[in-house]
């Protein structure tokens, strides 16, 4: 009987705990995505002011813009890298596309379910603003919105205008990760 | 009864117990999750994306089928010139028609002029258009269900058609037509053709993920896996792009010594100064350069060439002196100038294999060459910078025994974080009777060359760049702009074996230039307005080659230098020039040389509002592929039905570009309902044991 209990209590402590570690795993995700911005606005203050500083000592991304969308309360700044370790800290700039807030195609990627979660609110007309480092301002429109292959690279080609790409994963409820498509908002400077 | 059960059998039942209860959840929380998941993917977002180009609305699994692909290259070279004929046949295995998107590698100085549509027997010739309007075109052809094929430039040896319908089964064949001038170098002749493309570090995040010690994030691994390049095939069951080469030198006068550098050629000599050239191996696998080199038979070597072309408003040249030998006062003079060398090696993730020993061996030669005399350092760079040393070391037996070893312990791996390395390499400064020289060992495996640009031309100051390109598809486009804004050179190093005869002709070079100050006047002495504008500093065995175009070309032309402390100069009369078939395309090389000249100036900073409708204007009139003009071929009726899908057509695998966009989902929802499950299934458990 004692035995009995034992087990039991021993499964259900082993099964919380895996419960919990998964939990807090979700958890971390999130809050890495939340608390990095925190610390990036203070990195951004001394970008403004010329200095290139990381965000934070280890940290082998910096800020390049600031991006807002105001209708949405968004207040979000962009790293210059896309790659998997700056997305899971905030949105990045695909290296190799025009610079935010400059001539041409600047490409923002960011995670579905954090940073870019509010792209699936957005619709045309809708208005993005971006700071870039140098002190640059620009607001952009949203042009239109849609769904390409990840393997579809076009939407990274340089436009012959200054636009704004966003492109998080598709669908946005996906409960397993790594899905095949992309969901794209095009926008077009409008100032 | 129960409670005599034994405690396995009861810890058997309980575990069966909650399995079940868990299972029941599980399926649940899925079904929920999918009917979630199904419903986000069929609704349209925000009722947009209708006829946009942009919007491939398939279910993903449909991709998977790509058209096949075969590629056949006929080059015909005539006088200084090679017109290249490139005809891709795709083909739809498939059983639904599918759009077709092929990203493909061309010589950095073609030309592109001509695009043909073949649909069984129907020939559609393509035009060129502004590339906004280009896209519209091929978008509403598409959407009516009309055949089209577009044609855009990604870089400028970086292209990509996308053909649109490509029926169930059927065949489509795609030609293109291009021009370019020929290398000539160390009294050989060179012809290149890109059959590869390297992949673009920054381009995509996708070289991350892909290396291995990159510690991988949670984030960055979903079920599939990190982000591969899918878009190439694994090389099994025959080439997965395969490739026919031949081509036709019509020199006009008797050439010896045609040597393929990386392929197995055969090479008949059909009549006197007619050589034709081609694989022995129909269908190579598309996955490294193919170079054919050759020189003129004795005697016959040029000294000075004008070939000229008449257009519609003028008349086109391109002319070609070669410099002359360096004497051995001179080269004694030369070696006598002191020389500070900095060896630059690309460590990144893209070298790996062949192509870090190729990089090695040749700093390690270049580190041989080094007399005592110079003073040096060793750079390494992949997403960090390393420095042999700190500063500038004396060239010391002891030194460059270390350095040696240092280099040879090198490892690839990591990005391609190429800026540091070019900011720490050229200081912008240079101490007066010093030759500084900046040695840059790479694949070229970028994305951002622009910023690189700007930052080599910037920082360049007394320092002069060579570019060596490693591996079986370097980014040409990349070496070739980056050594002349470093005012040196480029040398292609494309197998291992290869590494000590071409080192060894780059030191020859670097000795110092031959040329310096190459203006180019009528007899006059008016100006002659050339592309490139500048001619750069000559090194031994290269010759002056600009195009030009004027009223006529029936004055003097005087092509003038600094030769050492010497002025230096030759005159091409009229009577030099040469036309008619030897010299057709050399109107499309004057427009292809002053485009590269306007968007060289907007990397420099140049306004490009302004810029842009010049380049537009010699596009459109030349009828040339460029960064604002595409080629489009539009079927006049409609032979499909319906939305067809997106395939990405599959490279030749040498790590391919193309990359896919960057992942950009969190297993956070997967690992929240897992949790979930867990803790719902330990409440079973105590449930159960109180029950």
């Amino acid at each position: 009987m004692r035995q009995r209990l034992l087990w039991r209590l021993a499964l259900a402590a082993a099964l919380a705990a895996a419960g919990l570690s998964q939990i807090a795993s979700a958890a971390w995700i999130h809050a890495k995505a939340i608390l990095a911005q925190r610390l990036i606005a203070s990195a951004w203050q001394d970008a403004r002011h010329g200095a290139s500083r990381r965000p934070w000592p280890w940290a082998d991304m910096r800020p390049i813009a600031r991006m807002q969308v105001r209708s949405r309360g968004i207040d979000l700044y962009v790293f210059d890298s896309a790659s998997p370790r700056a997305l899971a800290f905030g949105p990045g700039h695909v290296t190799g596309t025009a610079l935010p807030a400059s001539w041409g195609n600047s490409v923002i990627v960011a995670h579905r379910d954090t940073h870019f979660a509010f792209l699936r609110t957005l619709a045309a007309n809708d208005e993005i603003e971006v700071e870039s480092r140098d002190g640059g301002h620009a607001i952009y429109r949203v042009r239109e919105v849609a769904i390409v292959h990840k393997e579809d690279t076009r939407v990274l080609d340089d436009a012959d205008s200054a636009q704004l790409t966003l492109i998080t994963c598709y669908p946005f409820d996906a409960i397993r990760p790594g899905t095949a498509l992309r969901y794209t908002v095009v926008a077009a400077r409008i100032a | 009864m129960q409670k005599r059960k034994s405690g396995v059998v009861d810890f058997l039942e309980l575990g069966a117990n909650a399995f079940v209860s868990g299972l029941v959840a599980a399926i649940a929380l899925s079904v929920i999750a999918l009917a979630l998941s199904t419903s986000a993917r069929a609704a349209t977002p925000n009722g947009q994306q209708t006829g946009s180009l942009l919007v491939r609305t398939a279910d993903s699994a449909d991709y998977n089928v790509a058209p096949k692909l075969e590629t056949e290259v006929a080059i015909r070279v005539t006088g200084m010139v090679a017109r290249t004929r490139l005809t891709q046949f795709f083909e739809n295995p498939a059983d639904d028609p599918v759009e077709g998107v092929y990203v493909f590698p061309l010589p950095e100085s073609a030309a592109i002029d001509h695009l043909w549509l073949r649909v069984g027997d129907r020939v559609i010739e393509g035009r060129i258009q502004e590339k906004e309007e280009a896209r519209r075109a091929y978008a509403e052809a598409k959407r009516q269900g009309r055949k089209a094929a577009l044609m855009e430039q990604q870089r400028p040896n970086l292209f990509t058609n996308a053909i649109a319908h490509i029926g169930a089964k059927e065949r489509v064949q795609v030609t293109i037509e291009y021009q370019q001038a020929l290398v000539y170098d160390g009294g050989r002749y060179r012809l290149r053709f890109p059959l590869a493309v390297t992949p673009r570090y920054v381009a995509s995040a996708a070289d991350v993920t892909a290396i291995p010690d990159v510690p991988k994030t949670d984030e960055a691994l979903g079920d599939d896996g990190p982000v591969v390049n899918p878009a190439y095939g694994d090389g099994c069951g025959g080439p997965t792009n395969a490739v026919d080469i031949a081509v036709v030198i019509d020199s006009g006068v008797p050439i010896d010594g045609v040597v393929s550098s990386y392929h197995d050629i055969q090479v008949e000599k059909e009549s006197g100064n007619r050589t034709v050239v081609y694989l022995t191996k129909a269908q190579e696998e598309a996955d490294h350069d193919f170079e054919l080199t050759w020189s003129v038979s004795a005697g016959g070597a040029p000294q000075a060439a004008l070939f000229t072309e008449k257009g519609k408003d003028a008349e086109y040249g391109l002319v070609m002196v070669m410099p002359p030998q360096a004497t051995p006062a001179d080269l004694k003079a030369i070696t006598a100038i002191p020389r500070e060398m900095i060896l630059v090696i690309d460590t990144s993730g893209s070298m790996t294999g062949d192509s870090i020993t190729q990089a090695k061996a040749a700093v390690i030669q270049a580190l041989d060459a080094l007399t005592p005399r110079d003073r040096f350092n060793v750079l390494e760079f992949n997403s960090v910078t390393r420095t042999f040393s700190k500063v500038t070391l004396d060239a010391s037996a002891d030194n460059v025994a270390r350095a040696k070893q240092w280099v040879a312990s090198l490892e690839a791996n990591g990005g391609t974080e190429m800026a540091p390395a070019l900011m720490f390499a050229l200081d912008g400064g240079g101490t007066p009777g010093v030759l500084r020289q900046v040695i840059f060992m790479t694949d070229g495996g970028v994305g951002n060359e622009e910023a690189l640009f700007r930052l080599i031309a910037a920082r360049l100051g007394g320092s002069r760049l060579f570019t060596v390109g490693i591996g079986s598809a370097p980014n040409g486009h990349f070496m070739t702009r980056a050594a002349e804004l470093g005012r040196g050179t480029y040398t292609y190093i494309g197998d291992v074996r290869e590494v000590g005869e071409k080192m060894t002709r780059l030191f020859a070079k670097l000795q110092a230039p031959v040329l310096q100050d190459v203006s180019i006047r009528w007899a006059d002495g008016s100006a002659v307005e050339t592309f490139p504008p500048l001619v750069p500093d000559l090194y031994l065995g290269e010759p002056i080659v600009v195009t030009a175009a004027a009223s006529d070309f029936s004055r003097t032309l005087i092509v003038s230098g600094t030769r050492g402390n010497q002025p230096w100069s030759v005159a091409l009369t009229p009577a030099m020039k040469s036309d008619g078939e030897d010299a057709s395309g050399v109107g499309a090389l004057w427009a292809r040389a002053k485009i590269a000249s306007l968007m060289d100036r907007i990397t420099r900073g140049g306004d490009t509002a302004a810029l842009r409708p010049a380049v537009l204007k010699v596009a459109l009139d030349h009828h040339l592929v460029s960064p604002y003009t595409s080629l489009v071929a539009v079927d006049v009726t409609p032979t499909a039905t319906g939305d067809a899908k997106i395939a990405l057509v599959k490279a030749s695998l040498p790590r391919g570009y193309v990359g896919a966009l960057p992942q950009t989902d969190t297993p956070a929802a997967l690992q929240l309902l897992l949790g979930m499950l867990a803790l719902g299934c330990a409440l079973v458990v105590l449930r159960v044991g109180r029950a």
